[in-house]
This record gives structure tokens, sequence and C-alpha cells, in this order.
């Protein structure tokens, strides 16, 4: 009787690990229709996100070289290459470089500027040949990346966060169709509403 | 025993094409004498068979990287070749192209026999697969035997290269693959064994014949259900698929056997795995979901419009249809391996024993006399 009961118990849990790989089994089957989420890269790609850190973008004129870039970078980074003028009293910046071989996009240069000379770009595409072409000077820095939407030869995907209600791929809406929830000016617009 | 000797309980007997005597009679006839034609007519199953097994063979490979890359939510290769069907065909002529390296205080005579010794049994069995009557290499009275036999030579190659590489993660990938294979090889011939006791016969041929005249309906799943799953599980384990591949695991042992392994040496492993994957679907479809035979009996369907079953052109079609047949069974099983390796864990070593000794065996022992009892009982369905 007790070797009877065995039997069944083991015949049970068999039965049940049977079962469970079943399920398995259905759910791998089943994400087998599902679109793949694959973003063709050189062809398409993601919309990098509105606090996207990537290079960082340096504007010459408003710098007045304070060095608190310098200060507040985890390893001292950005090169301010700066000379006193004494009839004006004031520091004259002569060269600005970030080398981006070494930088990690922490950010904190951005953050502390106090001019607002320093800001974070979209762009993350900054392989090259030679380490030393990583080191961006002044006039490096000033460009502006090529916006992924502006080129022709990309389709342009958005991330999850910033599709339309209710879609769950960027494949599948346009990048211009309007995103989930209110964008900061509609937000601005509708308190003025309100204040009159 | 050939096929005429052995008492056989099948329905009806499709003569099909015999392309040996039609190609023997051309050529004859051509004024060559017979024995000239028979040597003639000698290489071409040889080849038609290697180049069969390697086609096979790429097109698993690239259906397991694209149903990976599906159950995955990627979309695998897809540039090389139309929707990346080359992909298997660049591997291959990459690693043709590699460097050739013997690791230095390796056994350079066994490291370069291991592969040779896994790659041949398995391009070997493929004599016995039949895909109609007569689109046989050879008709063996002692087939599936003889695919047993030979396939178990495979462990004595892959602990003969785990030893000779000299690399700890070998020979411990090799003696793994030598228990594993050892162990599954028993359940494996157990659950052959019913079916060979159903048929009365080793015969592949007469394996699928048994099987054949009542359609879906007829074929060996249904009365074997049991020893179909024991069969499944022992192949997975044979062929070290996913859910039994412990011998290579990648994560834990590097690549097990393989892992000093380079340019054809290494293509040859990858070949036999996917050779040996191919042609144990392609045998669990002849053993188990009858061969060659269509889901409605091919015969009725002649009878029922009308044509008989010797018009040539009938008989092109039923050997084109059983080709397909044969092939779509198979590949549905190479399907079903590659959804279980993205759905099933791997198993511990010990499971992995436990699973083989202590379940499979007790199991398919227990199946065998269920099938001889059945058989006695009910001889009308079980090949009295």
């Amino acid at each position: 009787m007790k070797f009877l009961n065995q039997v069944k118990e083991y015949a049970k849990e068999s039965v049940q690990a049977a079962k469970y790989i079943g399920q398995g089994l259905s759910v791998t089957f089943d994400h087998m229709r599902r679109r793949p989420i694959t973003v063709q890269y050189p062809y398409e790609k993601l919309i990098p996100s509105e606090r996207f850190r990537g290079r960082i973008h340096f504007e010459f004129d408003k710098c007045i070289a304070c060095e608190v870039c310098v200060r507040v970078c985890p390893i001292n980074l950005p090169v301010v290459d700066w000379e006193f003028n004494k009839e004006t009293k004031k520091k004259k910046l002569n060269h600005y470089s970030i080398d981006f071989g070494v930088c990690i996009f922490c950010g904190n240069c951005v953050e502390f500027c106090p001019t607002n000379c320093l800001s974070m770009t979209e762009e993350y595409e900054l392989a090259a040949y030679d380490r030393h072409e990583l080191n961006y000077d002044n006039v490096a820095l000033g460009r502006l990346p090529y916006k992924v939407t502006n080129d022709p030869m990309v389709t342009p995907i958005r991330e999850f966060a910033y599709l339309p209600k209710g879609a769950i791929d960027g494949h599948e809406v346009a990048h211009t169709a309007p995103r989930a929830g209110k964008r900061p000016e509609e937000i601005m617009d509708e308190m003025d509403r309100e204040n009159k | 025993m050939s096929r005429s000797e052995t008492p056989t309980n099948w329905i009806r007997m499709n003569p099909g094409i015999d392309l040996q005597a039609s190609f023997v009679q051309a050529l004859t006839d051509l004024g060559l004498p017979p024995v000239a034609a028979k040597i003639l007519w000698l290489p071409l199953p040889m080849l038609l068979m290697i180049v069969g097994a390697t086609v096979g063979v790429l097109a698993s490979v690239w259906l397991e990287r694209k149903i990976s890359a599906a159950a995955q939510q990627r979309i695998g290769p897809e540039f090389i070749g139309p929707l990346g069907t080359l992909a298997p065909l660049a591997d291959g002529l990459k690693l043709l192209f590699k460097e050739d390296v013997i690791p230095n205080k390796a056994d350079p005579f066994l490291f370069t026999l291991g592969p040779v010794i896994v790659a041949i049994p398995v391009f070997l069995s493929y004599l016995i697969v039949p895909f109609g009557q007569n689109l046989i290499i050879t008709d063996l009275g002692i087939a599936i035997f003889i695919w047993i036999a030979v396939s178990s030579i495979q462990p004595i190659g892959l602990l003969m290269s785990g030893y000779a590489s000299n690399n700890k993660y070998s020979l411990l990938g090799g003696l793994r693959a030598a228990a594993q294979s050892i162990s599954y090889e028993i359940p494996l011939a157990l659950s052959v064994l019913a079916i060979a006791m159903m048929s009365n016969s080793l015969s592949t041929i007469d394996i699928v014949n048994q099987q054949a005249g009542y359609g879906i309906l007829g074929w060996n799943v249904w009365r074997q259900p049991i020893g179909f799953i024991i069969f499944w599980i022992a192949i997975l384990a044979e062929c070290e698929r996913l859910p039994f591949d412990l011998p290579e695991a990648e994560e834990e042992l590097v690549a097990g056997y393989q892992t000093e392994y380079t340019g054809m040496k290494f293509a040859l492993y990858y070949l036999a795995s996917y050779v040996n994957l191919v042609l144990s679907s392609l045998l669990f479809a002849v053993l188990y979901l009858g061969g060659w035979e269509f889901i409605v009996p091919v015969g009725v369907i002649a009878d029922l419009i009308g044509v008989s079953e010797t018009t040539p052109w009938l008989q092109l079609i039923t050997a084109t249809l059983g080709i397909t047949m044969t092939l779509l069974k198979a590949y549905f099983l190479v399907f079903l391996a590659v959804l279980l390796r993205w759905t099933v864990p791997r198993v511990r070593i010990d499971q992995l024993l436990d699973l083989g000794w202590k379940f499979l065996l007790p199991i398919a022992l227990t199946n065998l006399l269920l099938t001889a009892g059945l058989k006695l009982a009910f001889p009308f369905a079980f090949g009295g």
C-alpha cells in the first residue's frame, strides 16, 4: 500500500513537472509572434531621452575661466588654459579641452558651471581610430551634434517613456505623434489660463 | 533477415519508385554491362547522403538561429543572403579558413582523431533513414540496431578529445559527455525495442509500413505515448541539446570538450552535433510519426480519384510527398527542440543521471513490458 502511494505521488509529481514545462513552452511560443524589439542601428536609431548625458558642449564666449568644472570633476579632467589680463583685471581664456576618452559623463561640470557654458548633448557616437582624437578642444566642443530626427538616412524611434498612451513599441508609431501626458509648455499654458 | 522474409503486417505495399533499378536499366540500355552500371550507381547515394546531411544541417542551423531570435524577440540573421539563409554557410566558410591549432602538450593524434570519430558515425547513420518505400540508401534488416550501435561510438570520440586536449574543462566535458551518452543510450534502446517488438522487425522500412494504412491514426505515437516521451528526452540528451547540454555548458565549462578546438576540427563537432539532431529527428519521425506517411493514406486518395497506384505521375507525387512529409515531421521536431532550448533550464549532472537511471530506465522497462502485454492481448493493434 505504501509502495502504491509512493508510485502515485511520483506520478503526480511527474505530471506536474510536465505541466510546468508545457506552460513554459507556451510562453516561449507566444513570444515568437511578438514583434522584435531590435533597433537596427545604422538604419534605425533611438531618440536619446531628454536628460541624456552625451558628449559635452562648450560655449567659449560664456566661460569665465573659474575652474569650477575642474574642481567638481571626479578626475579633474577639463583643461582650462587662461591668463590674467592686467589691463581689464579679468581672466582671459585661451584654450579649453575635455578628453572624452577619460570622461565618465557624470555631468557634474554641467551642473556646477556658473555661466551655463557647459551642457550635455545627445551625441553618443564617439568612435575614433586614435584615442587622442577623443581629446576635444574648444572648437570641437563647440560643435552641435546632428539630430537623429533630421537625418534622412535614419528612422528615428522613440523610447518607451516617450510613446503615446497605449503604444508599447516605438516601431509602430510615428516619432511625431504626441507622447502620453502633458508637455511642460502645455502645463505652463494651463497654469496661465487658471491664473487669469 | 531481409524484408522479404520478415513476417510483416502491412496493409498494402506501395511499389513506389526504384531509382537504382531505373538507373541501372537506363545504363544497360545504353550498352553498358550491368556490373559497370551498378558500380556507377554506387557513389551516387553516398554523395547524396553527405550533401543531403550537410544541407539539412545548414537548414537546421538557420532555423535554430531564426527561431531562437523569434523566441527572444530579436530578428536574427537578416542580411547574409535572403532572410539570412546564408549565415550558416558563412559560419562554415569562416571555420574553413581558420588556423588549425593543436595546443602545446596535447596529444596530437588523439586530438585529431576525436572529432573524426564523433562525426563519422552520425553521417553513417543516414544510411538507414527512409524517405519512401525505395528512397533509402540501404534497407538493412538491422537498421535501427545499426543506428544505436554506431551512435554509441560517439562517446569514445568525445572522451578521447576531452582527454587529449590537456585542459581541465575539456576533460570534465568529455567525462560528462561519456556519462550522459551511456546513461541515456539504455532508455533510448528500450523505447526503440518496444517499437521493434510491435513491427516484428528492426528495418526502418518495415517500421513505417507497420504504421501505414490508417493515416495519422496509425502512427506509433498513439500506441507508444510513453515510449514517445522517453525517446524524445533520450534524444535530447544524446544530442546534448539544452536541458542536457552539460558537456558543453558554456557558463561552467567554457565549451567542454570543444574548448581547445578551432577551425575545421571545431566545425566537425559543430556539424556532427547538428547532423545528429537532424538524424535523430528524422528517426523520431520514422519511429513514431509514421515516416513518409501522409496524414491521410495516399492509397485511399488514389482510390477515391480512381488512379492506379502504379501510374508514374502518381508515384512521383507519392515520392515527393513522402520526402516532404519526412522532412516536415523532422523539422517540426527540430523546432520543438529549439523551443525547448529557450524554455527549460539546464539540469545539474546529478539530476541528469537521476533522470536517466531512476526515472527513464524503469519507465522504459515498464513500457516495454506493457507493450509485450498489449501485443499478446490485442495482436491486431499491436503487431501480433
